[in-house]
């Protein structure tokens, strides 16, 4: 790696901003993801805020199942997060449909729709391996993985 | 000549690291006031160098433009104050800045750019004649518009001017973005209006507006320094105190709508500026 | 005959009578490709004329006898025959004030011809200083663009509206005669002269308002007429005041220090600041200039905001010096300062473009006033600025409105979003006047900083400015972003638009921007000689800075660094061409369809805004009582306090 994609990695690691999307859960996820952000875990002492935008975004947290009409939205919301970006999909139904997986309008999880980076299964998911989470697609900032996705 | 130049230099250096620094700092102490530990203190520069190593996306190409000329101008504004140049032209060349980030704001179709750029327009409404004002009081004060009279003035210009100080104070909340007057934009939060102005700003020109933010910081707390220009412990315990009154006011109050801004700031800035313009007058 | 053996005289004669001379012979060919040329033709000439007026200045002249009879007899007569020709208006249209107001003025100018005026001869019935000359310099140039840009407008103008007859011929008539009167007033040095260029101008501006001959035409165009004569009306009392007490109507007589203070002479002075309030459309003498608007662009470009309402202005920095220290200075400030500050405010309430246009000038008019009655060298240096820039950027606003105009059929801002898809090249030209009249380095910025730190000492001055000045802002920010409001163009391709127009826009956008650049030397070479007798030089020049003990303000560097600035975000939106487009953040419901997303029911709805005008606060409706009172009561203390 050149000496600028190790400072192009070292400072995405050091400043991942999140987009949130809840596609249709219970809440339960981000009831779970919100709470990190409280005093309890605070993981903006990692530089994460949680900006709403996800033309400022680096990382899409997704929770709950993917269906007909919000897969549009996400694949919108995906289309307008600037390269390099990550997936991370929260919770059992955004990883396989969880309980939901046989209803009528339910496609699955999100990597039916989107590349996912990382899966934190759980139902809810903690708080702490949502932030587990988090910190393990970071490491997909690298160069290599940046340019094996194609982000050049 | 050649202390122009380091002049010069200074101006464009400071917007960056030092605005970098206070916004840091910024950050830190509102994470502690709100029982949090909060990001390390460089963590502002960490998020410019990210952005700028992010992927050129833009809604229009215009953005692009008004991006620049935004950060041009604030930076421009920040090298004459330490020019000492003039203070009503550093406030004019601020604004210049400023109807930049609007024009660029409108040129998106996004409802939340378009009512977050109005909003920004108000805010602009509402500090602008209360700077004028405090230039002007600088003025009846020390004979001179041109900072250079301050830094030569035996007295420290908050004794005879505090009430222009308060309305300073307005014209600095409203301008750090803090509640309860930040409407257009804010900045950690994602608010009613998503990012409001700054929404379809991304990658590379987020960063330039940011940059240029830190360079307007540095000029509205230079602003304050000038009110206790007579030794350097003054200057920073003055700004120390006002920026720290700011942070609790941020944390403090809610996020207030524009008609209630415009009324309560002109009120109140307005009377506060023309009481102590009157003592000026008359003394 | 070569070009340096003119001499003033002959000048002065090319720059009154020429455009008169085209004017007739406008009115008498039809073939409309020889009266464009003949416009053209006039137009060089007065240019020419004015630019080699420069070397010449200044001069004070008396023009021989005409056909053996006395210039002043000559205009006299004129006069009464203007004024038949306006009482026959008010007969015409059967408007009681315009014939009350006519028969008054017929009555006192006849008195002052036959009882009052002793001796008819005068030394000096021509002057010019520079302040003359900057005002023929505007006259002349801008006015000649703008008749330039007249010339395709109409063509198209008569092509919309297809009237039975074309009436170009008339309206060709009216410009040009209007130039050659606007000429004759900054020259003349006679107050009679004045009085009657003064009325000729008011029968100008009657014609062209009323050019459309539509109901609201007309009913603007009496409007305009009753109030302009009603300034007339002002202006001969005062002449019937002051001549008794002078002996000479010759004005730069008349401006002696030894006069001010006189009861008397101070009540003529301030009937002369309300008759130019009525010029320059003050409050409460707004409504005729914002009706004027019905009238065709080049009209309000050259009557209306570069020109005519100039006239008041010009005349109260005449003035200036007989006034200066005295009350009726103090209350003309603040009672400018009030019309820049109820002007800005009813801008921002406003979303016809014409009519923002509209307060904008009567605004910065109330700032000329404001820094006229602040009547410090500062000041009258301000002023002299913003005379000059304003004209030229507010005539470039006004036409290229008025190309918009013409391709959208619209002048609602609001009809004017995104009209960087339809029409780049206006719409960046507009944006540029807009950054011209706002933004430092440039002129209309400078007099506005120059006036402000002239008015900080006077405390309710500098608070009316302080807040017009915001308020400005906010309307013009929020004009230039509307037209740039658009989901990506792509390549950059200029629109179609006549010849003359590009040249016109092109001349006075280039020319306002390259004046801004070297205001410095303009201010040396032409602004500095006329601050002489109670007044001296305000600023050093060193390296193109402007300072004094006060104030710095480096026009040259900063303007240096605004063009590197305005490169560097050139070539950062050439760069951004690559950039990845995207569209605008609508929550994830956006379709591939621009500006458009997926609603309630998956139906495809427009995301549409609109501006904020908060007419709530700012309305038309909502202020203008208020406003036309306050101003009624700061007249009355006008008036009033020189007695």
């Amino acid at each position: 790696m050149s000496v600028i994609d190790k400072i192009q990695t070292y400072f995405r690691k050091k400043s991942p901003w999140l987009l949130h999307f809840d596609c249709g859960s219970c809440n339960g996820c981000d009831i779970e993801v919100l709470a990190c952000l409280t005093p309890v875990y605070d993981i903006e002492r990692f530089g994460i805020i949680n900006v709403g935008n996800p033309m400022h975004s680096d990382i899409m947290l997704v929770t709950g199942t993917v269906n007909h009409r919000n897969k549009k939205v996400l694949l919108n919301l995906y289309d307008q997060m600037p390269n390099p970006k990550l997936i991370v999909a929260i919770g059992s139904c955004a990883l396989s449909g969880g309980v939901f997986r046989e209803a009528y309008n339910v496609i699955g999880g999100v990597d039916k729709i989107l590349p996912v980076d990382v899966y934190v299964p759980g139902c809810p998911a903690k708080p702490e391996a949502i932030i587990d989470g988090v910190v393990m697609a970071l490491d997909k900032f690298s160069r290599e993985k940046v340019k094996e996705k194609g982000y050049a | 000549m050649t202390q122009n130049i380091a002049q010069i230099l200074a101006g464009i250096a400071a917007g960056p690291f030092l605005g970098g620094l206070i916004s840091g700092l910024d950050r830190i102490l509102t994470a502690r006031l709100q029982a949090r530990i909060g990001p390390p203190v460089l963590q502002p520069f960490f998020d410019v160098m990210k952005l700028l190593s992010k992927e050129k996306m833009a809604v229009n190409v215009w953005q692009a433009f008004c991006a620049y000329c935004y950060l041009v101008a604030t930076a421009i504004s920040l090298v004459l104050f330490f020019l000492q140049s003039d203070l009503l032209l550093i406030l004019f060349t601020q604004a210049v800045g400023a109807v930049f980030l609007v024009v660029g704001a409108l040129s998106s179709t996004s409802p939340y750019s378009q009512v977050g750029a109005h909003r920004e327009l108000l805010q602009i409404l509402t500090y602008e004649p209360l700077l004028v004002l405090v230039v002007v009081g600088i003025y009846l004060e020390t004979g001179s518009f041109k900072i250079s009279a301050v830094f030569n003035w035996h007295e420290p210009l908050l004794l005879k001017l505090p009430f222009l100080f308060l309305a300073l104070g307005y014209a600095l909340t409203i301008k750090l973005r803090k509640s309860p007057f930040d409407l257009s934009t804010s900045h950690h939060a994602h608010q009613e209006l998503v990012k409001g102005l700054l929404t379809d700003y991304s990658g590379p020109f987020l960063a330039l507006i940011e940059v240029g933010h830190w360079y307007e910081i540095m000029l509205i707390l230079g602003l304050c320094s000038l009110f206790w220009a007579t030794s350097w412990f003054g200057v920073i315990m003055l700004v120390s105190i006002t920026y720290m009154l700011e942070l609790i006011i941020d944390n403090v109050s809610a996020r207030m709508n524009w008609r209630w801004m415009l009324g309560y700031v002109w009120a109140m800035g307005l009377t506060l500026s023309l009481v102590n313009l009157i003592w000026l007058y008359q003394g | 005959m070569t070009v340096e053996m003119l001499n003033a005289e002959q000048i002065s004669a090319i720059l009154i009578i020429s455009p008169f001379l085209a004017a007739l012979v406008c009115y008498l060919i039809r073939v409309s490709a020889a009266r464009s040329f003949v416009v053209l033709i006039t137009g060089g000439v007065l240019i020419i004329s004015a630019v080699l007026l420069i070397p010449l200045t200044p001069f004070s002249l008396s023009p021989p006898p005409f056909l053996g009879i006395n210039i002043h007899v000559i205009v006299q007569t004129l006069d009464v025959l203007l004024l038949l020709i306006i009482l026959y208006f008010g007969f015409k249209y059967r408007h009681i004030v315009i014939k009350a107001l006519a028969l008054l003025q017929i009555i006192l100018l006849l008195y002052c011809e036959f009882f009052l005026i002793q001796n008819k001869q005068d030394n000096s019935t021509l002057y010019c200083d520079h302040l003359t000359l900057v005002m023929v310099l505007i006259i002349s140039i801008v006015g000649a663009i703008i008749c330039f840009q007249a010339i395709p407008y109409m063509k198209i103008h008569e092509a919309h509206w297809s009237p039975v007859k074309s009436r170009q011929h008339r309206f060709f008539l009216v410009m040009m005669m209007f130039l050659g009167a606007m000429n004759g007033l900054v020259l003349s040095n006679d107050l009679m002269i004045f009085y009657f260029f003064f009325e000729l101008t008011t029968l100008c501006s009657f014609l062209l308002i009323g050019h459309d001959k539509t109901k609201l035409a007309i009913e603007n165009a009496l409007r305009a007429l009753w109030m302009n004569s009603l300034g007339g009306a002002l202006f001969i009392a005062a002449i019937v005041i002051i001549y008794p007490i002078t002996g000479t109507l010759a004005l730069q007589q008349i401006l002696t220090p030894a006069n001010t203070g006189a009861k008397m002479f101070m009540l003529a002075m301030a009937l002369l600041c309300v008759a130019a309030f009525t010029k320059s459309a003050q409050f409460p003498f707004q409504s005729w200039l914002l009706g004027a608007m019905v009238a065709p662009t080049p009209v309000s470009a050259l009557l209306h905001s570069s020109t005519m309402v100039k006239v008041g202005v010009y005349f109260i920095l005449r003035l200036a010096p007989a006034i200066k220290a005295t009350f009726l200075s103090q209350s003309l400030a603040i009672f400018g300062a009030f019309g820049f500050l109820a002007a800005a405010a009813l801008a921002v309430g406003q979303s016809n473009g014409k009519k923002v246009l509209a307060y904008s000038t009567i605004s910065n008019l109330g700032l000329i006033f404001a820094c006229a009655g602040l009547n410090t060298s500062e000041s009258v240096m301000a002023a002299m600025l913003l005379i000059v820039f304003h004209a030229m950027i507010k005539a470039l606003l006004f036409l290229c409105v008025g190309a918009i105009e013409q391709r959208i059929d619209s002048r609602d801002i609001e009809d004017m979003r995104g009209l960087y898809a339809n029409m780049p090249l206006t719409a960046l030209i507009t944006v540029m006047g807009v950054i011209m009249m706002i933004m430092p380095p440039f002129g209309v910025l400078l007099s506005k900083w120059m006036a402000m730190e002239a008015a900080a000492s006077n405390l309710y001055v500098i608070f009316m400015i302080a807040l017009g000045s915001a308020l400005t802002v906010m309307y013009w920010a929020r004009w230039a972003g509307t037209l740039m409001s658009d989901p990506f163009a792509g390549r950059f391709r200029p629109e179609y638009q006549p010849l003359l127009t590009w040249t016109a826009l092109g001349s006075l956008c280039t020319g306002a921007g390259l004046l801004s650049i070297s205001a410095p030397w303009f201010y040396i070479k032409i602004i500095a000689p006329v601050m002489s007798g109670p007044y001296f030089p305000p600023y050093t020049v060193r390296d193109g800075i402007l300072e004094n003990s006060f104030g710095v303000f480096a026009v040259f560097p900063l303007s240096v660094v605004a063009v590197a600035g305005f490169v560097l975000s050139v070539w950062a939106l050439k760069r951004a061409s690559g950039a990845r487009i995207v569209a605008p953040y609508l929550g994830g419901a956006q379709t591939t369809e621009p500006g458009k997303f997926k609603g309630p029911m998956n139906q495809t709805i427009k995301a549409e805004a609109r501006n904020y005008y908060l007419s709530s606060i700012f309305g038309e409706k909502k202020l203008t009582t208020w406003i036309n009172l306050g101003a009624g009561v700061l007249l009355t203390l006008l008036l009033g306090g020189t007695l």
